[in-house]
């Protein structure tokens, strides 16, 4: 690899892997944050309801 | 605090005797290891010579962890911890006396691989003063590094998985000097294989140190 | 059910955390376009040296980002030490940092390696520095797989205060050793090329770098710390939810939502 394809993968790989740490991050935080939200009405309650035996 | 951790080191030991897991199951294990690094290396007998500290050390590592885990999992089986905590025993004494135990049975796994190491890889001891304290050393930072560690993860579902990824770091100072010291105490490479033992002393001393100070906290609703 | 619906979180973000991202994102246009275009091609290195202005901050921020863990794991233990339900914000803090120092410390390795393939021929050398960075990256490995743990939350806390302490003081007995290690065997080849002396432009473009990446990493910490104190209300939640489940269980079925402690 030439020097410039070099530097272009570790610049590349390092914004990818940064990049998608911080949407990852996000997005967790959003779907956690929508099912405590809803959560009182539908989507926690409704899957304890469907795993519980007794 | 001595008498106690006496006592908890016997209980191990006793329990040890009785079952023979050191000594009947994981001494072999870590036996065939050694046999298989020669397969790997091809049987070179130079190089399983030049290897040979280094290689009886991660033998002794992968038994070693093993019996960590056995340490542990005698604990966490019948709530024996909380019949430990509320014995009133003080938990510096049974850090000690847990590392002590395991001092004895990581010792006993080295006395069996350490002949196989100069049978089968055709190594001659050129200073057996050496070999001996680095042994020790050595052998006594496992054992407190393992206590340490083998009760962090006590306890948890995913232990056998969880402590050889949080002992093998920790350790791996440990090995590399070992290593180093056993290759000047073998003869196949000059070195500086005092100083190497000596840091293996710092490195075990260090974590006793922390082991006394955090067992508490680590006991107290494992 | 009502506290959770009382908190209504449903994004991590707040007005300020928002001006960060974007003061952190033309941060790092701009130390792309300082880095890559407008400073020169070293000397020696050539084109190379612009990889190091990703490298040597990933590393500083890796190092600070695990010396924020091992402080407020500290913390955590002394505030824990007489309330167990005192000081959590340490521990989630401890957890967003070390994730995000894991985070950093693999992109050093990457960059490190891809710029050894360029200056030193080779990916990998036996180099102290480079091993004690493999295993610190382990390490924390580790003690983020106990944080994740499923175990009741101030026990695991407590654990992995106590581990993010102890990897601390091992990081330098590692180097250390390493380091003896190798040069006792091979003094020359280590420190050809090295880390060469920077100076002018691309030593004021290297210091930008780096605050620019220390943007990103706070931005990023603060994000995960929320996320962490989200997961901890969805669990204690659940566990709520559970158990009055549990204490209803005779009554008739009652619609969801109907659920109080």
């Amino acid at each position: 690899m030439s020097e410039v394809a070099t530097v272009a993968v570790g610049w590349g790989v390092t914004a990818v892997a940064v990049a998608s740490y911080a949407l990852w991050v996000l997005l967790r935080g959003r779907t956690i944050g929508q099912e405590l939200d809803i959560g009182g009405s539908s989507s926690m309650l409704s899957d304890k309801d469907s795993t519980t035996d007794q | 605090m001595l008498p106690e951790a006496l006592l908890i080191a016997r209980k191990d030991l006793k329990i040890e005797m009785r079952s023979k897991v050191a000594l009947g199951q994981v001494a072999p294990l870590a036996l065939l290891i050694l046999v298989i690094f020669a397969f790997a290396l091809d049987a070179n007998s130079m190089l399983l010579k030049l290897g040979a500290g280094g290689l009886f050390w991660i033998s002794a590592l992968y038994g070693g962890t093993m019996l960590v885990q056995r340490s542990f999992d005698l604990e966490s089986e019948d709530g024996n911890f909380d019949a430990l905590r509320m014995s009133n025993i003080d938990p510096s004494a049974i850090f000690l006396g847990k590392t002590l135990a395991l001092f004895v049975q990581i010792g006993i796994l080295e006395l069996v691989i350490g002949p196989a190491i100069l049978i089968l890889y055709e190594t001659q001891v050129s200073d057996w003063l050496l070999l001996l304290l680095a042994a020790v050393a050595g052998t006594l930072a496992f054992a407190v590094c393992g206590v340490l560690w083998g009760v962090m993860a006590s306890g948890l579902r995913v232990r056998t998985t969880l402590l050889p990824l949080l002992l093998v770091p920790v350790l791996s100072p440990v090995l590399l000097a070992g290593s180093r010291a056993f290759e000047t105490a073998l003869g196949v490479r000059a070195g500086d294989g005092w100083t190497w033992t000596g840091l293996m002393f710092v490195i075990a001393s260090l974590h006793t140190a922390v082991g006394l100070g955090a067992f508490g906290f680590l006991l107290e609703e494992g | 059910m009502t506290s959770a619906k009382g908190r209504s979180v449903k994004m991590t973000a707040t007005p300020f955390t928002r001006a960060l991202g974007f003061l952190a994102l033309a941060a790092v246009a701009v130390m792309a376009l300082l880095g890559l275009v407008v400073s020169p091609p070293d000397v020696v290195q050539g084109e190379a040296v612009r990889m190091l202005y990703l490298h040597v901050p990933a590393i500083w921020i890796a190092y600070g980002s695990f010396a924020v863990t091992s402080v407020s794991s500290l913390l955590f233990l002394r505030r824990g030490k007489r309330r167990e339900d005192k000081g959590r914000h340490y521990d989630r803090l401890g957890g967003a940092a070390a994730e995000v120092g894991v985070l950093f410390t693999g992109v050093t390795l990457i960059t490190g390696m891809l710029w050894g393939k360029v200056t030193w021929g080779t990916y990998w050398q036996w180099d102290a520095r480079l091993t004690t960075t493999v295993l610190l990256f382990v390490t924390y490995l580790g003690y983020l797989a106990l944080r994740r743990l499923p175990a009741d939350p101030v026990v695991r806390g407590r654990r992995a205060a106590i581990m993010a302490l102890i990897s601390f003081i091992n990081v330098p007995i590692v180097h250390y050793s390493v380091d003896w290690w190798r040069t006792l065997h091979q003094k020359a080849s280590l420190s050809v090329g090295r880390r060469p002396e920077i100076t002018g432009e691309m030593y004021w473009t290297l210091l930008y770098s780096a605050v620019a990446v220390t943007f990103v990493a706070v931005w990023l910490v603060t994000h995960r710390y929320r996320v962490i104190r989200l997961e901890e209300i969805r669990d204690e939640e659940m566990l709520t939810a559970l158990i009055s489940q549990r204490v209803s269980q005779d009554l008739p079925p009652v619609s969801d939502g109907d659920f109080d402690e």
